[in-house]
C-alpha cells in the first residue's frame, strides 16, 4: 500500500473472522473503486484503505449481513474524500438547462446518421467502451458515485441513501441529474467525433 | 423505437392522468424500480396510449444498458487479495 497506515491493535481471531466476512467482497470492491477512480494502481489503493479502515472499525458492525453495503460506503466515502481533486470534471448547467437538456431529441434534430432507419440505437452503438466510462469519469463525485453504486451494484434507492449518508430524495435528484451530465458528454463526445455535422452543433 | 417519425411530445394528453413531461420526468425512476404502486399504473396507462413516450422509455433503457454493460466485468489484479491479506495483517 503506498499510504502509510497506523497498525490495527486487533486479536488473530477477529482479523480472521474480518477477512472471513469481507474479503468474498473483493470483486465487487474492486469494481466499485475502479469504476469510480478509472485507474487500476488507484482502484487497488482505494481497495486496500477501504479495508484496513473496516478491520479498524470492525466492531461497530452489528450485523454481519451488512457487510458489503458497509464496505461501499466506507470506499464510497474515501473515493469522494481523496480522489476528488485528481480528474477533469465537467462545468455544469444551470439545473434548468439540464432538465431540458435530451439527447433523444438531439438526435431526431440533428440527425447524425441519415441513413439509419434504427437512428437512436445506431447512435448508441457507436460509443467505444473507453468513451463511455470516460464520460462517466467526468461526472463531479457527487453524481458519479451513486450513478457508478447503482449500475455495477444494482443497489435500491433506501440502500444507496444509507451508503452515502443523505436523503432518498437527494439519492433520486442526484441520479436524475447525474444521467443528464453523463447524456451531454456523450453527445459532446458525438460533437467532437464530427458525427453531428450541422451548424447547432457549433453553437 | 426504430420508426422514424416526427420528434417531440406533441400528442394531447389532457384527457389522461399525465401529460408526457411528466411520465418523462419518471423514466429514471421507473427504470430504477423504484417507482410504486398507483404511480406505476398511471405510468404505464400512459404508454399504452403514447408511442413517442414508449420509444423514449426504450431509448433510456437501452442507455442504461450500455453503460451498465460498459462498467461490468473489471477483472481482479493477480495477487491483490494476498496484498490485502498481507496489509490486514500489519
Amino acid at each position: 500500500m503506498r499510504s502509510t497506515a497506523p497498525q490495527v491493535e486487533m486479536d488473530a481471531e477477529s482479523r480472521e473472522r474480518f477477512e472471513e466476512q469481507a474479503l468474498p467482497h473483493l470483486e465487487s470492491l474492486y469494481r466499485l473503486a475502479l469504476r469510480l477512480t478509472g485507474a487500476a494502481a488507484t482502484a487497488e489503493d482505494l481497495v486496500q484503505e477501504t479495508y484496513l479502515r473496516a478491520l479498524r472499525r470492525f466492531s461497530t458492525l452489528r450485523d454481519p449481513g451488512r457487510m458489503k453495503p458497509w464496505l461501499c460506503q466506507i470506499l464510497s466515502r474515501l473515493a469522494i474524500d481523496r480522489h476528488r481533486s485528481a480528474r477533469r470534471e465537467v462545468p455544469l448547467p444551470a439545473p434548468e438547462e439540464l432538465d431540458r437538456f435530451s439527447l433523444y431529441d438531439l438526435i431526431w434534430e440533428e440527425d447524425p446518421l441519415p441513413y439509419s432507419d434504427r437512428l437512436h440505437d445506431d447512435f448508441l452503438a457507436q460509443f467505444p467502451d473507453e468513451e463511455v466510462r470516460a464520460a462517466l469519469l467526468a461526472l463531479p463525485e457527487a453524481y458519479r458515485v451513486p450513478l457508478v453504486l447503482l449500475y455495477t451494484e444494482e443497489l435500491s434507492y433506501r440502500e444507496l441513501a444509507e451508503i452515502l449518508g443523505c436523503p432518498v430524495g437527494t439519492v433520486m435528484s442526484r441520479l436524475h441529474r447525474g444521467r443528464k451530465i453523463l447524456e451531454r458528454e456523450l453527445w459532446d463526445y458525438a460533437i467532437r467525433q464530427g458525427w453531428v455535422r450541422t451548424w447547432k452543433a457549433e453553437s | 423505437m426504430g420508426l422514424r417519425h416526427s420528434a417531440g411530445m406533441g400528442e394531447d394528453m389532457e384527457s389522461r392522468k399525465l401529460s408526457c413531461t411528466q411520465a418523462v420526468q419518471q423514466f429514471f425512476v421507473y427504470l430504477d424500480n423504484a417507482l410504486k404502486g398507483d404511480d406505476v399504473a398511471d405510468l404505464e396507462a400512459h404508454l399504452e396510449a403514447c408511442l413517442d413516450c414508449c420509444e423514449r422509455l426504450e431509448f433510456s433503457r437501452k442507455l442504461d444498458a450500455l453503460v451498465r454493460t460498459r462498467l461490468a466485468g473489471a477483472s481482479l489484479p493477480e495477487g491483490i487479495e494476498q496484498r490485502i491479506r498481507r496489509t490486514l495483517a500489519g
